[in-house]
């Protein structure tokens, strides 16, 4: 069952299907081939990318394409759903924490356009209802709610404000105007504790006034009395640190996965596998146990490759430091074909690959986690993390991938590149990547191949 | 010293009280300052308040957390070396009474900063004496909003944030124009001969409701009659739509104590009825898009579109202002109303591309 790792088509993944179905292949009930996801969910895009060819891959792509379909089957069988938006990784830690529920992000939708390669009219959709190509790809969230055919309409529908991007908290509105009742909650810019004020230490070696913290703990209170009444259970101390309990196992194993992968002299596991893993963070994919077997599958195959000398992209790779995430994956696959490798993400997502504290009373750790959303803070913040872990990760260079229409990324790139060439002067670029790159690829790729070979140049002879 | 204000539910009150001079940013001279050259998604307004901290460093700047585009700006006047910029964080929820506690929160903090750049700390009868000013003030702009030429009201509701002065805005010549409703973000200075354009079309903007218009005019104090003649409640022109929140400092269900603030009056304060009532009037009182939800928004326009007889809505914006750019499809929908998107770019003053649609927008609903 064991081969060599190398990338596969979406053709080479069929033989390679059959030849594991033959070896014994076991899976989950969401198991199959991947061709099924082209042929019934019309995700087209998938024909485009190259994937790693490992059973754990092949169980990572099941259950991230058949998330609409669990989700479906959970309220087919009397669960409730609860839509999170915006605060990517607290809400739905507390959400599993009640027996019958389940979050999901509809935030999600906005990798639709790209897996169906834009055939689903999504974002032509979302134009008609009045957000055009200015506003990030997480508008195509909006018809996906009101035309059904992606994920089921939740139960209920619980979205952070405040200190979040304008484009999401503006189609979030537009939501709420058709229609889709919200259950809003403020998040507060993160801000430095001032002199004589108390603070509270946060994950991410961050801080934040003791206020603010104590602010967004009795807004959660808030979140969980709703949570609670959704699903006729209340929401107590207990439910909740196991439910902390829980989501830090997921977080410890992606943490694992991540050292064993960025932290290597070669890459065990290829950059698109990785970036579908850590976004398995911040809501568990509707599925926290199975997200937990996932990821295990993922550190198991990693550090039987390392330990064999097997890996998808070897030492002499590029070292990238990888700045948001991706409108189209088939991104993270061209950067290996030029020669690139990731050492290190932040795919705006931080927060929700810490630890939770589980010293603390479980409303404060869950406070003290939004807090720490880089999204949440100063860019600075943002900046020195990323610039942290570029060292950590001996990157070579940084890319901070432009989200097109996102409000965030009109002045946040300029700081981190500025942050990161002044503190560790390597070669950083920006750009900007739309759901389906195809049109930009020349231009991508010759910035790309420009970044590659001059973190290359660099090296000491 | 000047300290210029990028949103009007920054309380220019409480600026006053502390000894220094309020400016509205958006009334300076010379702001917007110049065509800039904008990076992708940034927006024109919000780049101008970062370059104006950047030159005006014998006066301060407050942000506001009202746009991620202000906010980030914040985080690149820092970078940029500017060490006189605060940044208040306005709730967007306003249903709680953690959006209170902030905003209470947030006054003291910008007390303090106050404080720090040269300010004195405020006795609670000047803050008083300072509410019960601006608030007759904004009174008599909102009098006479409805009967005041266009052009003439928005420079006085300009002046009003300026310098906090009233200055009667001359009546509106009669004549058969289309009343339309202007709806956005700021209106500034060089876009004020876009009212003249519009009227020589046969349109004329019976609603402000821009930032720099009558919405901006919102805020309303509930002070005890006092010998300054303070109404114990206003209701011209304005609405009370919510209840009354807990707007004090101890959170609700919190059993920790606030930790201590350095603000020489914040202790005094925090009994003080004056200032209670400056954070109930912001507070209960915001009229603006950013606000979640911003049904608010929509219950100020609906009285004001009705009695003003408004035929369609020219919705303001800078390019790259996400929160106005989504309620276009919203207003529509909400209001029956057509809508007509101006976008205001880097080259300050009336494009003629625009300028051209506005008169079209005009003569059609003649």
């Amino acid at each position: 069952m064991n081969e060599a790792p190398r990338k596969l088509s979406l053709d080479q993944w069929d033989g390679r299907y059959e030849q594991l179905r033959r070896d014994g292949l076991r899976e989950p009930a969401y198991g199959g081939p991947l061709r099924r996801h082209v042929v019934r969910e019309k995700d087209f895009r998938l024909q485009q990318l190259q994937f790693d060819n490992s059973p754990a891959a092949l169980r990572l792509w099941n259950f991230l394409l058949t998330e609409n379909e669990r989700l479906h089957q959970a309220r087919a069988g009397g669960e409730k759903i609860v839509g999170a938006m915006k605060d990517l990784g607290t809400v739905p830690v507390m959400a599993c924490a009640l027996p019958g529920a389940r979050a999901f992000y509809p935030d999600g939708a906005w990798w639709t356009p790209c897996l169906m390669e834009c055939s689903d009219k999504l974002l032509q959709q979302a134009e008609r209802m009045g957000l055009d190509a200015s506003f990030c790809p997480v508008r195509a969230m909006l018809p996906a709610f009101e035309h059904g055919g992606h994920f089921p309409r939740p139960d209920l529908l619980v979205c952070s404000a405040g200190a979040v991007c304008d484009d999401f908290s503006a189609i979030a509105q537009r939501l709420e105007h058709l229609g889709h009742s919200i259950f809003w909650w403020e998040i507060p810019r993160r801000r430095h504790p001032d002199f004589g004020e108390t603070a509270c230490p946060l994950p991410g070696n961050l801080a934040a006034p003791k206020t603010q913290v104590d602010c967004v703990r009795a807004e959660l209170q808030r979140v969980a009395g709703a949570l609670g009444e959704l699903a006729g259970i209340t929401l107590d101390n207990d439910r909740l640190a196991a439910g902390i309990r829980a989501a830090n196992q997921a977080r410890q194993l992606l943490d694992s996965l991540r050292r064993a992968v960025y932290g290597a002299p070669a890459a065990p596991l290829p950059a698109l596998e990785m970036l579908v893993a850590e976004m398995l963070a911040i809501h568990f994919c509707s599925d926290r146990p199975e997200t937990i077997a996932v990821l295990g599958g993922l550190l198991a195959e990693a550090q039987t490759r390392a330990r064999r000398g097997q890996f998808v992209a070897g030492a002499e790779a590029a070292r990238i430091f990888w700045v948001n995430p991706v409108a189209d994956l088939r991104a993270m696959n061209l950067l290996e074909e030029l020669g690139g490798r990731i050492c290190g993400s932040d795919y705006m997502f931080t927060h929700a690959l810490d630890l939770i504290p589980e010293n603390l009373p479980p409303l404060e750790a869950l406070a003290r986690i939004a807090l720490a959303d880089p999204m949440a803070g100063p860019t600075s913040d943002r900046a020195a993390r990323i610039v942290r872990e570029c060292q950590a990760g001996r990157a070579e260079a940084v890319v901070v991938s432009r989200i097109p229409g996102a409000s965030h990324c009109a002045r946040e790139g300029e700081i981190i590149l500025e942050m990161v060439r002044r503190k560790i002067g390597i070669p950083a670029i920006e750009l900007e990547i739309p759901p389906v790159c195809d049109a930009l690829r020349p231009s991508l790729a010759s910035r790309l191949q420009a970044l590659v070979e001059t973190a290359r140049a660099r090296r000491p002879q | 010293m000047d300290v210029f204000l990028t949103s009007p539910w920054i309380p220019p009150e409480w600026v006053r009280a502390h000894g220094l001079q309020p400016r509205g940013l958006g009334s300076a001279e010379n702001f917007p300052p110049g065509a800039q050259p904008l990076s992708a998604g940034i927006c024109a307004f919000a780049e101008a308040a970062v370059r104006f901290a950047e030159a005006r460093t014998d006066g301060a700047v407050i942000f506001s957390t009202a746009c991620d585009q202000l906010r980030r700006g914040f985080d690149t006047a820092i970078l940029r070396g500017q060490r006189r910029a605060f940044l208040f964080n306005l709730p967007a929820t306003w249903q709680t009474a953690a959006a209170g506690r902030i905003f209470r929160s947030e006054l003291e903090r910008l007390g303090e900063f106050l404080c720090a750049v040269g300010g004195r700390a405020p006795s609670p009868e000047v803050l008083r004496q300072e509410m019960a000013q601006s608030s007759r003030t904004r009174e008599r702009l909102i009098e006479s909003a409805a009967a005041s030429s266009p052009r003439g009201f928005a420079e006085a509701v300009a002046r009003f944030h300026w310098d906090g002065a009233f200055w009667p805005p001359p009546p509106a010549a009669p004549a058969k124009q289309t009343p339309l409703a202007l709806v956005g973000g700021p209106f500034l200075a060089p876009h004020w001969k876009w009212l003249d354009e519009l009227e020589a079309a046969g349109g004329r903007i019976a609603l402000n409701a821009t930032e720099m218009g009558e919405r901006s005019l919102s805020p309303v104090f509930e002070l005890e009659a006092g010998a300054d003649g303070m109404r114990q409640s206003s209701t011209v022109g304005r609405d009370s739509v919510e209840p009354k929140l807990d707007f004090q400092g101890k959170s609700q269900g919190s059993t920790e104590s606030r930790p201590a603030v350095t603000h020489p009056v914040t202790d005094a304060f925090r009994a003080n009825h004056a200032f209670d009532a400056l954070v109930r009037g912001y507070c209960e009182n915001i009229v603006d898009v950013f606000q979640r939800p911003n049904t608010r928004l929509y219950s100020w326009l609906k009285t004001r579109l009705e009695s003003r007889q408004a035929r369609g809505i020219v919705l303001w914006l800078f390019t790259g202002c996400d929160l106005w750019r989504a309620e276009a499809q919203t207003l529509r929908e909400t209001f029956g109303l057509p809508v007509l998107l101006l976008e205001a770019g880097a080259e300050p003053g009336a494009a003629p591309r625009e300028l051209n649609r506005l008169q079209a927008f005009a003569e059609t609903l003649r």
